[in-house]
């Protein structure tokens, strides 16, 4: 199976072979530092065809120490099969055998990892431009965990409400499942008493 | 007509209508017949109320998968008179039937102020009932009834269709005991019903 | 024409779960779209850190509530790449039963919501009908109706009982000759054609570059799935062919992804009656609960740092499970739980292939996406 990736500056990438059940599972996973990531990015989208943004992941370490306070971690795929031919106007499915297939083309499954420094606002760069399935990834993470992506245009709130005071992301592990005691209720933490943006007009 | 279009010849205006209206309606107290109007007319009313519930369609989460089963050919809810109707103005019934978010709470208590009176709310599920597995979560109201006042709680999660079932038969049993407006009737009628507490 | 912009709002008779979705039109068209999603965002990730293991497993049945099987499986994948337990094969053919059931079932629930979409209402109590037998064999199998939290660390929590192999013969047989009954009602209809085809162009490479995966992938001639690519379970072992569509060179449009979802119900009720010849030590011996033929000893701690991840063919996609572990400090309870749920790719894609069309070719095009908002807001 194809591992050429291990040969990349700034990066730490290695193939951990993995098994689910009895069907072999081959893993790319891959440590990035924050700083070489739009190259590794841009490195894995153009020289070997990593087509498909899964998940993007955002964790946060308060115990982890300085160096890895907060961690991002992608998980791409890459789909080996691209331009299906064209018969008669019609696209003719690809019928591969993943068995048989080679090199460029195996499916396979990239892990990457950024371990980012304690911050209180940790950032990243965007990878929207690169991978449009990393927009929304995107937003949810800074919505959840507040990890913040350089250059990630439209950043809104998906998951919350739109009102959510600025700075609230309630995966940090300093916030509670919920808000319940007597003090806290007067700070509204987490908006159970904002009136809604349209309180008082007629409906 | 004048300036703003209305048109104020004696027969139209609003005085007339008003007094009108305030001696027969003096005249039909003083003899009674007010009452026995009342009686009979109440009573047709509340048969077609209960005979006809409208709930609104409006599927929330795993429990509309169960009230859809409930209208489908096994369980079959529409042979009761419950029809699902798309508009909360032309509806009756809302029937809550999932966990309540911070930015649901809105729009529910929207669709409970356009629904005309009388009007009914039942709470199905844990979800709508008490915040369900979610209680502790940080975007979850806990329960429905914390914004809008609910009539009949269906335990389950999700409650089978034959319990939702119940649940519009307690609805109605509720009616006749309330009568024909929510707002009429003895003060017990203001306690929800629980299904499956008796 | 001025344009303006129309809020299809949370509570809608057509948007297949509580969303919103505004659209900008023009007249009867359709410009600019903006989906909004997180009404019943119910933070089941945060929820997740305060659970155990198997706990976890009833919030999972929750996630997709239309396909809740195929939900708790792909977290008890994750759970067990990250504990690395070794899985007996009886209950992955279980597993696999349970998995191909509800994928019937969620796929007869899509039909059964789409038909009234386009207009055909009497299509709805046909599917729920077939979808009420998948039920009760899945009742037998998980004890409920909808959310069974059938697998457990390890396996399966029951085998199948007495004289389920029998049923579920019978019962897939008999759906398998429905099916005909459903293509015919559909493809005889001459509004349903020109409701659906022509419309909701998606290409390939589009939907490849956003994430969307599954049926509506397959619908774009990508032959792709996570059974066979990546796989896992008992997949391998079965004889069956993935089911992809052959789309012209503009995309896919709504009635390719109607007939690949009609081709996978086909083709997942061919792999249970398979799977229920196959399954090893035969599908009328029963054990009890707790066998280890059906389920194997399970640690319940993860060590720190280490982290698990599965991929998974959920009927709408492929979702995916990240779990951190957290040692001695967490317990129990995992670190972190990420969920992929392919719906909330899937919807900003969708949303775009609407622009074009007309306001009523909406639920056309949503429909044959079949979202399921329960996934999509966590």
């Amino acid at each position: 199976m194809a591992n050429a990736l291990s040969s990349m500056d700034g990066v730490n990438a290695e193939v951990s072979e993995r098994t689910s059940g009895t069907n072999p599972r081959n893993v790319v996973s891959v440590d990035c530092a924050s700083e070489n990531w739009r190259q590794l990015a841009e490195c894995l989208r153009v020289e070997h065809g990593v087509d498909y943004c899964s998940m993007i992941t955002g964790i946060h370490w308060p115990e982890g120490g300085a160096e890895k306070n907060w961690e991002v971690v992608y998980h791409f795929m890459r789909m080996g099969i691209s331009n299906p031919p064209v018969v008669e106007g019609m696209v003719q499915p690809i019928i591969t055998d993943p068995s048989t297939v080679e090199g460029a083309d195996v499916p396979l499954e990239i892990e990457v990892r950024i371990a980012l420094p304690e911050t209180r606002d940790p950032k990243v760069a965007s990878v929207q431009d690169i991978w449009v399935g990393a927009d929304w990834n995107e937003k949810e993470t800074w919505d959840l965990v507040g990890i913040d992506f350089e250059g990630h245009v439209g950043m809104r709130r998906v998951l919350q409400p739109h009102e959510t005071p600025a700075g609230f992301h309630p995966l940090q592990k300093q916030h509670k499942l919920r808000y319940h005691d007597f003090e806290e209720m007067y700070d509204d933490a987490q908006g159970f008493l904002r009136k809604p943006s349209d309180a008082g007009k007629i409906k | 007509m004048d300036g703003d279009g209305q048109n104020y010849s004696v027969f139209n205006s609003r005085m007339l209508v008003d007094t009108v209206g305030d001696i027969t309606d003096d005249a039909l107290k003083a003899s009674r017949i007010k009452d026995v109007i009342g009686v009979l007319v109440g009573r047709v009313f509340n048969w077609s109320q209960r005979k006809s519930l409208f709930p609104l369609h409006l599927g929330i989460k795993c429990c509309a998968l169960e009230m859809a089963a409930a209208g489908a050919s096994r369980f079959d809810a529409e042979r009761f008179g419950v029809f699902f109707r798309s508009s909360p103005r032309q509806c009756d019934v809302l029937l809550v039937n999932g966990p309540i978010s911070k930015k649901f709470a809105d729009p529910i208590v929207r669709l409970w102020e356009q629904m005309p009176e009388p009007k009914w709310c039942i709470a199905m599920g844990e979800c709508a009932i008490s915040g369900g597995p979610y209680f502790q979560s940080y975007n979850i109201l806990e329960g429905v009834d914390t914004v809008i006042p609910v009539d009949v709680y269906i335990p389950g999660c999700p409650p089978r269709p034959e319990a939702l079932i119940d649940g519009f038969d307690k609805l109605r049993q509720k009616i006749i005991r309330i009568g024909a407006s929510p707002d009429d009737g003895a003060p017990e009628s203001k306690n929800p019903i629980i299904v499956g507490d008796d | 024409m001025a344009e303006m912009w129309i809020s299809m709002g949370p509570q809608h008779p057509m948007t297949h779960g509580l969303w919103t979705l505004k659209i900008k039109v023009d007249g009867e068209t359709v410009v600019d779209t903006e989906p909004d999603l997180g009404y019943i965002h119910r933070g089941v990730e945060k929820i997740c850190e305060a659970r155990d293991f198997t706990q976890i497993t009833t919030y999972c049945d929750r996630l997709c509530y239309a396909s809740a099987n195929t939900w708790s499986h792909s977290y008890i994948y994750a759970v067990e790449d990250l504990l690395e337990v070794e899985v007996p094969e009886r209950a992955e053919y279980i597993r696999l039963i349970a998995v191909e059931l509800q994928r019937i079932a969620s796929h007869l629930m899509w039909l059964g919501a789409y038909g009234p979409d386009i207009g055909n209402l009497s299509v709805m109590v046909w599917c729920l009908r077939e979808r009420e037998m998948m039920m009760d064999l899945l009742q037998e199998l998980g004890g409920s109706r909808m959310h069974y939290n059938f697998p457990r660390v390890g396996g399966v929590k029951r085998d199948l009982p007495h004289g389920f192999a029998q049923r579920a013969r019978a019962k897939v047989s008999l759906f398998l000759n429905r099916i005909q009954e459903y293509e015919a009602l559909f493809d005889e209809s001459t509004i349903f054609l020109i409701r659906t085809q022509g419309v909701g162009y998606s290409k390939a490479e589009e939907m490849v570059n956003h994430g969307v995966t599954g049926p509506n992938l397959r619908a774009g001639g990508v032959n792709y799935d996570v059974r066979t690519s990546h796989p896992y379970s008992v997949y391998s072992e079965l004889d069956w062919e993935v089911p992809v569509e052959r789309p012209s060179v503009k995309g896919a449009d709504c009635y390719d992804r109607y007939r690949i979802r009609v081709e996978e119900m086909r083709v997942s009720a061919m792999m249970v009656l398979e799977a229920l010849d196959k399954i090893p030590r035969g599908a009328d011996t029963y054990h009890e609960p707790g066998d280890p033929a059906i389920i194997a000893k399970a640690p319940s701690r993860a060590p720190e740092g280490t982290s698990g991840s599965h991929h998974f063919e959920d009927s709408r996609g492929e979702s995916m499970f990240y779990l951190a572990g957290g040692g001695e400090a967490r317990g129990k309870n995992p670190y972190r739980v990420s969920i992929r749920s392919p719906m909330f790719i899937t919807i900003p894609y969708a949303s775009k292939c609407m622009v074009g069309y007309k306001v009523a070719d909406i639920p056309a095009i949503m429909g044959s996406f079949d979202p399921c908002i329960g996934e999509t807001d966590r």
